[in-house]
């Protein structure tokens, strides 16, 4: 049951003189939903950008079912599992929301340009089953009203759910989630959570950044956090919230620490 | 607003009607396009014709030649958002394909036809593999500097004809009862018709498709689009390898027109005016490309009786337009639409997943 899906060993990330991460080992056991927490600029969305192929790392591993992510493209990452959303929402505002989907459940296509002038029965299909399972996906995160709206004309909730339905149309074995909860009400971030459990229920593995500590406390199985570029913690949330290096890296020092 | 109440907005009037209108009613007005356009050089309408040139070369080159680039170029330009100053290259290689190829060897236009697209394409991949990882201002400056080369080559190669270009062209050999010759452009402006209307077809079906979703990604924001999984680089070098067959056709049929080609005929002057039939008609919709070409394309001609003023009227009236409407004549606006069957799901997680 505890099969790594993805680890990162010793991986250190330096832009010129700073140091994004520093030997950070990190690792997502299959089927969990696992967090990603620590104070603003501690390296969290350099994590997921070290994974996804946006940045290569200096030093260290990257494993993803055992096999290596250095040096993959970033639309190879995503062909083999991971898919992501963005902390400052990334749609395409142009395209209607359920071309945003497709966009997503392309990635499995195999017909391409010649496939689509001549209308080759490969593609027809694979058209059919990809506008399915957009439309699938949307009706998941409750915006199959929305589908043949603009990204950019979607409430900001709708356009934070479309990102996850996305992400999910690639079919990803992990998925990869950068403030999922940002701006939401609390009646919005309890219907999150119950999405996200649905998610790792429907056989997807999580990994969350998240700043809402009543959420990650209620749904993640692991938490580990980072400060400064370095892991300071990594076990289960009710442990996590009492180690004082946690504390010490949200809150500062205690005053009568000499 | 007062002027709101005059704005009566043509683009979605008609796009409403069509989508209203039964499969028999779109079937029948598509043909009655078609068949105006085929009869259009038998039209003698004193509105619409060109005094001071033949109307029916003028709907050769530069209407219809023109429309046919504009297409091409706004694979690139429109859908995949990569701005192209050298399009032009690609119209030459087309053009000295049949210029060589027609004065050297026995071939016959519809033999060199596909030669010349395929030069043209593979022309198309060698610069656009490793120069369409740039992005905006690098890449146009690579383009515009490819479309200079072409031309300064052919410039500088005695083989070819160097500034003297090459004479004698042959022309297309006859098609049923339609004869190819210098005197009559009719037969030159019905292929090139059909060619337009091809590569519509073949556009709008890879608009509807994946092609068009991955560059609607592209255009957009590349960096998301890799990461959902687009083959960016792919689908960069595939839209300018179609912009280039489109240009590549269109040179062959020019030269075979012409005659005789000489390398100035491909300036930067032709890139600029296409691309600016392209911004001007509505970057990326298909229908305002056409549009806006045709239009610059025939209202210097239908000037012509101005002679040399006619440049300045014509550039007064390009900036007037481009002030009343920005955007183009036809702007590409994506419309919203709705299906009852979308049924209001107001609960997140409604549905199931797999």
């Amino acid at each position: 049951m505890t099969e790594k899906l993805l680890e990162l060993k010793n991986v250190t990330m330096k832009f010129g003189g700073v140091t994004a991460l520093n030997e950070v080992n990190l690792h997502v056991n299959k089927g969990e939903i696992a967090a990603l927490i620590g104070p603003n600029g501690a390296g969290k969305t350099t994590v997921f950008n070290v994974v996804t192929g946006v940045y290569k790392p200096t030093s260290g591993e990257v494993n993803f079912n055992a096999q290596s992510l250095i040096g993959r493209k970033r639309y190879q990452v995503t062909k083999m599992g991971i898919a992501r959303t963005f902390q400052n929402i990334r749609l395409f505002g142009e395209s209607t929301a359920l071309e945003n989907v497709v966009t997503g459940a392309d990635v499995h296509s195999k017909s391409g340009v010649v496939g689509a002038i001549f209308g080759t029965p490969r593609s027809r299909r694979e058209e059919a089953a990809a506008v399915e399972r957009g439309m699938e996906l949307l009706e998941f995160m409750g915006l199959k009203h929305r589908a043949g709206q603009l990204g950019k004309n979607l409430p900001y909730g709708d356009q934070r759910r479309l990102e996850i339905a996305r992400a999910l149309a690639t079919n990803p074995q992990l998925l990869l989630l950068d403030e999922p909860a940002a701006g939401f009400n609390p009646a919005e971030k309890v219907a999150l959570a119950a999405t996200i459990r649905k998610i790792r229920d429907a056989g997807y593995t999580v990994l969350l950044i998240e700043h809402d500590m009543s959420l990650i406390m209620d749904i993640s199985d692991r938490v580990a956090v980072l400060d400064f570029g370095q892991k300071i913690a990594d076990d289960v949330p009710k442990v996590v919230q009492n180690d004082p290096r946690v504390i010490e890296a949200y809150l500062g020092a205690p005053a009568d620490a000499s | 607003m007062a002027d709101k109440k005059f704005r009566y907005n043509l683009r979605d009037h008609a796009a409403d009607y069509w989508e209203r209108s039964p499969k028999w009613r779109r079937v029948s007005l598509s043909i009655s396009f078609i068949a105006f356009f085929y009869a259009l050089p038998f039209l003698n309408n004193p509105l619409i014709n060109t005094p001071g040139s033949d109307f029916q070369s003028v709907l050769f080159y530069p209407v219809g030649m023109y429309v046919l680039m504009a297409i091409g170029l706004n694979i690139v330009v429109g859908k995949s958002g990569l701005l192209d100053l050298g399009y032009v290259a690609f119209f030459a290689i087309g053009a000295y394909t049949m210029a060589i190829l027609g004065t050297h060897t026995s071939l016959n236009f519809w033999e060199i036809l596909p030669i010349g697209i395929a030069l043209a394409m593979v022309s198309g991949v060698l610069l656009g593999t490793p120069t369409l990882r740039l992005r905006g201002d690098y890449l146009a400056i690579v383009t515009l500097g490819f479309g200079e080369i072409v031309r300064i080559v052919a410039v500088n190669i005695e083989a070819i004809g160097g500034p003297r270009g090459i004479a004698g062209i042959p022309t297309p050999p006859d098609l049923f009862k339609a004869k190819f010759t210098i005197l009559d452009p009719k037969p030159y402006y019905w292929v090139l018709l059909t060619f337009t209307l091809l590569i519509i077809w073949m556009v709008r079906r890879m608009a509807a498709r994946r092609p068009g979703r991955a560059w609607d990604a592209i255009r957009q924001d590349d960096d998301v689009a890799q990461l959902m999984g687009v083959n960016t680089l792919k689908y960069k070098v595939w839209a300018f390898v179609l912009g280039a067959a489109v240009a590549g056709a269109g040179g062959v049929l020019y030269a075979s027109q012409i005659l005789s080609i000489v390398p100035d005929q491909f300036n930067l002057n032709v890139s600029i005016l296409i691309l600016a039939c392209v911004v001007f008609g509505g970057i990326g919709n298909l229908w305002g490309v056409i549009l806006g070409a045709a239009l610059l394309a025939f209202t210097p001609e239908r000037i012509r009786f101005l002679s040399q003023p006619r440049i300045l009227v014509f550039g007064i009236a390009l900036v007037v337009m481009m002030n009343l409407r920005p955007d183009g004549i036809l702007p590409k606006k994506k419309r919203e639409h709705f299906d009852p069957n979308w049924k209001t799901v107001e609960e997140s997680g409604e549905g199931e997943i797999k």
